[in-house]
């Protein structure tokens, strides 16, 4: 059965008891008093009885209810209170995680950086033992070809010298026995030109395999240049147009005089070869800090991606026979490594090449 | 006056006959396939006036030749010849004056003639 509000029990209760009472308190009097002053008189305490009795009853009741719907109140209150504790206490483990976290956190960024750092320095340490690889490899083949040249070019030398002093010896007497004819001429001259540009390879081989050479002297740069440039004025077309952009001070570098004539010689005149129709060749020359740096930029033919890093190869040309013997830049990269210095290249096809020389300028 | 003797060393037989096939007609040539029979040859002629050797040449080098005649006859105008690149011995004979010069191989005759010509020249303007 449900049970009723307990509004609604003590309406009712109250309303039951009143009813009651009304009903049946006058029949009670009736019965105990026979006389109308005493009846009357009752009359009035009944009034009080029925009062003070109710109020008695009330007092218990609501007591009683009261009681219970405070120990609730308080049980709640406590609860509450433990609940707070609770969360408080909840919050603040909370709080030491979060904390611990963070921390964590950071150590991990940190970790991260670190790693990111080294990372980094990996990557710079590939690359220059790339660099350096290439580098071992380049000196390694030239080395080996030193040893190979030095051995050839005496070999070679000999019959060449054989070829020529016959040559020599025929000359003489068709002189003396005075036969003119067209062809024995172009046989001799045929065998004069094929005897110089068998030397002519002989020699560039020998420059390769020198190393043992002063790397001291005072070296004017600009005039080696300017030599340079006058020497190789044979391929010096009138179409093409040389911008110098020298530094206003003289340079003075320690070096091997001949070898840097050689190095700019073979740049200025690979730069020359690469033009075609019309073009410049732009020259600068500047210092910074240790350092003399020299760029020959070129507007000639360039040079493909492919090919760029073969070019210092001894023996890679791409000029038609007898017009290179593919030594020039091998030559040039040996000396220049002599001297501790760098070459560079950079080209696109069709634009031209800039070719950058680095060379150390103090002296020791 | 006679032709001008000179002395021509070089392990390369082929070498030696062309040099004196070449030149025997202006001067009086002596060849030598090794620096002894070229030692002797100094020895016996006093009358040489240039000695041109080959460099490399078994045993002993061209340099090395050369001192060793410089002691037996010190009037002599001594020329080497390379097949390779001036080498540091090369270098320092031309600074000391021990030789007048170098030829590279292969070399050109006429060249080296016209230099004997030269210091012929020199030698009798400084009897005079
Ligand atoms: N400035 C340049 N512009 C375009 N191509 C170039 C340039 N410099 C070099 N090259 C390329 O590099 C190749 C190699 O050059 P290198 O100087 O070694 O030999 P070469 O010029 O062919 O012959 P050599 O120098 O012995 O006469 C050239 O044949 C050419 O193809
Ligand atoms: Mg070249």
């Amino acid at each position: 059965m449900k049970r009723l509000k307990f509004e609604h029990r003590i309406t009712a209760l109250y309303l039951i008891l009143g009813a009651l009472w009304i009903l049946f308190s006058d029949k009670l009097l009736g019965y105990l008093f026979s006389d109308i002053a005493s009846l009357s008189r009752f009359q009035t305490f009944k009034g009080v009885f029925y009062v003070v009795t109710t109020a008695v009853f009330f007092y218990f009741f609501i007591t009683k209810h009261l009681v219970k719907l405070r120990n609730t109140e308080k049980e709640l209150e406590n609860h509450k209170q433990n609940l707070t504790q609770l969360v408080h206490e909840k919050t603040k483990n909370l709080d030491e995680a979060i904390e611990a976290l963070r921390k964590t956190n950071e150590k991990l960024n940190e970790k991260n950086k670190i790693i990111n750092k080294q990372n980094t320095e990996l990557k710079s340490t590939l690359k220059a033992l790339k660099e350096m690889q290439f580098q071992l490899i380049q000196i390694e083949k030239m080395a080996s070809l030193g040893i190979l040249t030095a051995g050839i070019s005496h070999e070679i030398n000999n019959p060449l010298n054989f070829i020529m002093g016959g040559l020599t010896g025929l000359q003489n007497y068709i002189r003396e026995s005075k036969i003119e004819d067209e062809k024995v001429e172009l046989y001799l001259k045929s065998i004069k030109t094929g005897i110089e540009r068998a030397t002519s390879i002989m020699n560039g081989l020998n420059q390769l395999s020198r190393n043992n050479d002063e790397l001291n002297e005072k070296c004017d740069l600009h005039a080696i240049i300017e030599n340079s440039l006058a020497i190789s004025k044979g391929q010096w077309k009138s179409n093409i147009e040389v911008i110098r952009q020298f530094a206003a001070y003289p340079i003075l570098i320690p070096g091997n005089v001949g070898k840097l004539h050689q190095v700019f010689i073979n740049l200025i005149v690979n730069a020359f070869q690469s033009i075609g129709d019309k073009g410049t060749v732009t020259i600068t020359t500047e210092t910074q800090k240790d350092k003399a740096i020299v760029t020959i930029a070129d507007t000639g033919c360039g040079i493909s991606k492919d090919k760029l890093s073969r070019i210092t190869d001894p023996f890679y040309t791409t000029k038609e026979p007898g017009h290179g013997t593919g030594l020039g830049l091998s030559i040039t990269y040996n000396i220049i490594q002599d001297h501790k210095g760098t070459l560079e290249f950079k080209s696109a096809l069709k634009k031209g090449t800039t070719v950058t020389v680095v060379l150390p300028s103090k002296f020791i | 006056m006679g032709k001008v003797k000179i002395l021509y060393v070089d392990d390369e037989a082929i070498n030696l006959m062309l040099f004196q096939a070449n030149l025997e007609k202006k001067y009086d040539i002596l060849i030598a396939e090794n620096p002894f029979t070229g030692l002797q040859h100094i020895a016996e002629n006093k009358d040489i006036k240039v000695v041109v050797s080959d460099m490399k040449m078994p045993v002993m080098n061209g340099i090395e030749f050369i001192l060793k005649a410089r002691l037996l006859s010190s009037e002599v105008a001594y020329y080497i010849l390379t097949g390779f690149e001036i080498t540091e011995d090369i270098q320092e004979a031309l600074n000391q004056g021990i030789i007048r010069r170098y030829f590279r191989k292969p070399f050109n005759i006429q060249e080296i003639s016209r230099e004997i010509e030269n210091t012929i020249t020199d030698y009798y303007e400084q009897q005079e």
